[in-house]
């Protein structure tokens, strides 16, 4: 069986899903221009929209756009993977999964694909018009670029998750609930919403190790109109990428290792 | 690699000396725990061959969900090894997962957002099969389980009956048409239309060369659907046979039903007593006594029982010399496998 045909599969189940839940759908578009909305008004409330350009060096309504797209690209990755075990467990298809021949690596490396292109494709709603309403023309090029990014940001998550996902199930019982303190801290250090370089310096280091962080950090010097030229760029994408390839290797242990711990303490039924 | 101590070229599924336990932990307090060590599997072997229905028979807790999870590649056993096709399941469990079917509850098992069909495509596509191949053998599936007459096809997993989600739990077992095929419990809780429809179905596809191993409690589908039985109990298997062997195991084979009028229960259990037989006595709704005796060769002592009964005058309304059922069975053997 090809990764084509696992990833084909993946799509069935994803779209299906997500084309019937309506409020997931609505969601994906709605999500930056809300927590912008809600963003900026809290933020107006307590100064004003110049200390923040001051201070990040961007407008606090693109900023915030771009950050909320940007999360729901990285969560839609990352929630994809570290839920699905657990979900699949709550629906009963946990042991058809596991008794079937595909790999496990495999599969997990093509369960964020589907919901991650959606994502993207849900960019064209947010980011895109904020953009060309900005910056015209140049928006539009710049909204692109972002979108793209955003995707490169997720996938560079994949295998850091990955990590987390198998020692965290594999450790077995309730600990999966690991994940939901460990979420929160990821959306921190991750940058999108707070940019790395105004973090306290233990943040800036945990920051520093995900890979997705660096990704942002070029996504906020582009939009931030920091980029002295593609060098700037491509060096924070090659530490992106490193890292990536990093975690690969104990990303893969990983998941053997939680498929073993299951396989020995029995998959539910 | 394919194992070559398995001799019988017919067995796809052998298990040798299976033995499994569960340590769950116990929270006794803050920092303090305790482990519970269950013994699920003590020591089960047996084979299934091709072309042959072997149901496994136990009460709650006996081990055979224990057994079915380690045959699908779901649970490593503490010691034994088991084999299916020839393939070791804790050393080539990607080689088993290819040739078998499984169905582990009817319950639940499939994406509640998708329908009967989009559900089997994702399955499917799991188990390698191709669009074409896929689209071929779900409408083949669909027509065999009478999915398509139910309306089911297109429907969403959520809004099935529990007889629907059984036959796509089938369908999904069927979907690589599998030689050998893991059911558990597959018509628990089913309406009789759906469990009839299993049963035959299950016995035609043993009929195709199948292997089949079969869990259930109905004593009523084991007999009709197995061709052997495995009585499973506390992590052992206590008996097997096909289903007249396990009966004629039984040490008290028939049981004699008399149904009389006149005299009280105590007086006629003391009569049969002193005739040298142990009776279960009772009265019945209707205000008869009915004694039971089970012997091993009622005619040998028919005629001593009802002379010694008679004598006394009570007055016989019926008499009748039953079998034993695999319920029977099933309970003597639990009752004695410790």
């Amino acid at each position: 069986m090809s990764f084509k045909d696992i990833i084909v599969a993946e799509f069935r189940f994803v779209y299906a899903d997500v084309f019937r839940r309506k409020s997931i759908l609505f969601m994906f578009i709605t999500y930056p221009y809300m927590l912008t909305a809600f963003v900026l008004l809290i933020g107006y409330s307590m100064g004003s929209a110049s200390v923040f350009m001051e201070r990040v060096g961007i407008d606090p309504a693109i900023f915030f756009i771009v950050a909320g797209f940007t999360l729901m690209a990285i969560l839609g990755v990352g929630d994809d993977l570290l839920w699905r075990p657990l979900f699949d467990e709550w629906m009963g298809t946990l042991p058809y999964v596991m008794a079937s021949p595909v790999s496990r690596i495999q599969h997990y490396l093509a369960i964020p694909i589907p919901r991650l292109i959606l994502v993207l494709i849900s960019g064209s709603t947010s980011v895109v018009p904020v953009l060309v309403y900005y910056y015209g023309l140049q928006g539009l090029y710049e909204g692109l670029a972002i979108i793209i990014m955003a995707g490169l940001a997720s996938l560079m998550s994949v295998t850091l998750v990955m990590v987390i996902m198998g020692i965290v199930y594999g450790m077995g019982g309730e600990n999966w609930r690991i994940i939901n303190v460990l979420r929160p801290l990821f959306l921190i250090l991750v940058g999108a919403y707070y940019p790395r370089y105004l973090m306290p310096l233990a943040g800036r280091i945990v920051s520093w190790i995900i890979p997705s962080s660096h990704v942002i950090e070029a996504i906020h010097k582009m939009i931030a109109g920091l980029v002295s030229g593609p060098i700037d760029i491509l060096m924070l994408l090659g530490i992106a990428t490193a890292l990536f390839i990093l975690y690969a290797p104990p990303g893969v242990k990983s998941i053997i290792y939680w498929e073993k711990s299951k396989m020995r303490e029995g998959v539910n039924v | 690699m394919k194992i070559t101590g398995v001799v019988d070229l017919g067995v796809a599924i052998e298990a040798r000396n299976l033995k499994k336990t569960y340590h769950t932990k116990k929270r006794k307090g803050l920092f303090r725990s305790e482990t519970d060590v269950v013994e699920a599997l003590r020591g089960v072997s047996f084979k299934v061959r091709h072309g042959e229905v072997v149901g496994l028979l136990g009460p709650n807790g006996a081990g055979k969900t224990t057994t079915v999870k380690i045959l699908a590649t779901l649970l490593i056993p503490n010691d034994g090894e088991a084999y299916v096709e020839g393939y070791s399941v804790t050393r080539e469990a990607v080689e088993v997962r290819k040739r078998i079917g499984l169905l582990l509850t009817v319950e639940k098992g499939f994406y509640g957002k998708l329908t009967g069909r989009e559900n089997l495509e994702y399955f499917g596509a799991l188990y390698g099969l191709s669009s074409g191949e896929l689209r071929e053998r779900i409408d083949y599936l669909m027509k065999l389980l009478e999915l398509d007459k139910l309306g089911a096809v297109d429907k969403l997993y959520e809004e099935y009956s529990l007889g629907m989600k059984a036959r796509l739990g089938l369908a999904r077992a069927l979907l690589k048409d599998p030689p050998v095929l893991l059911l558990d419990e597959p018509t628990l809780g089913l309406d009789p239309p759906s469990a009839r429809k299993i049963r035959g179905l299950v016995r035609e596809l043993a009929k195709q060369g199948k292997a089949i191993l079969y869990t259930t409690h109905n004593m009523f589908e084991a007999e009709i659907v197995c061709d052997r039985i495995l009585l499973i109990n506390k992590g052992v298997i206590v008996v097997e046979g096909t289903p007249q062997e396990l009966k004629a195991k039984l040490p008290k084979l028939r049981t004699i039903n008399i149904l009389l009028r006149n005299g009280s229960p105590e007086s006629l259990k003391k009569i049969v007593l002193e005739a040298g037989f142990k009776p279960e006595v009772e009265t019945t709704s209707e205000g008869l006594l009915r004694v039971k005796v089970s012997v091993q060769n009622p005619e040998d002592v028919l005629g001593d029982l009802v002379k010694a009964i008679v004598g006394k005058g009570y007055d016989i309304v019926t008499l009748r010399i039953s079998e034993p059922t695999l319920e029977d069975v099933f309970i003597y053997f639990s009752q004695t496998g410790d």
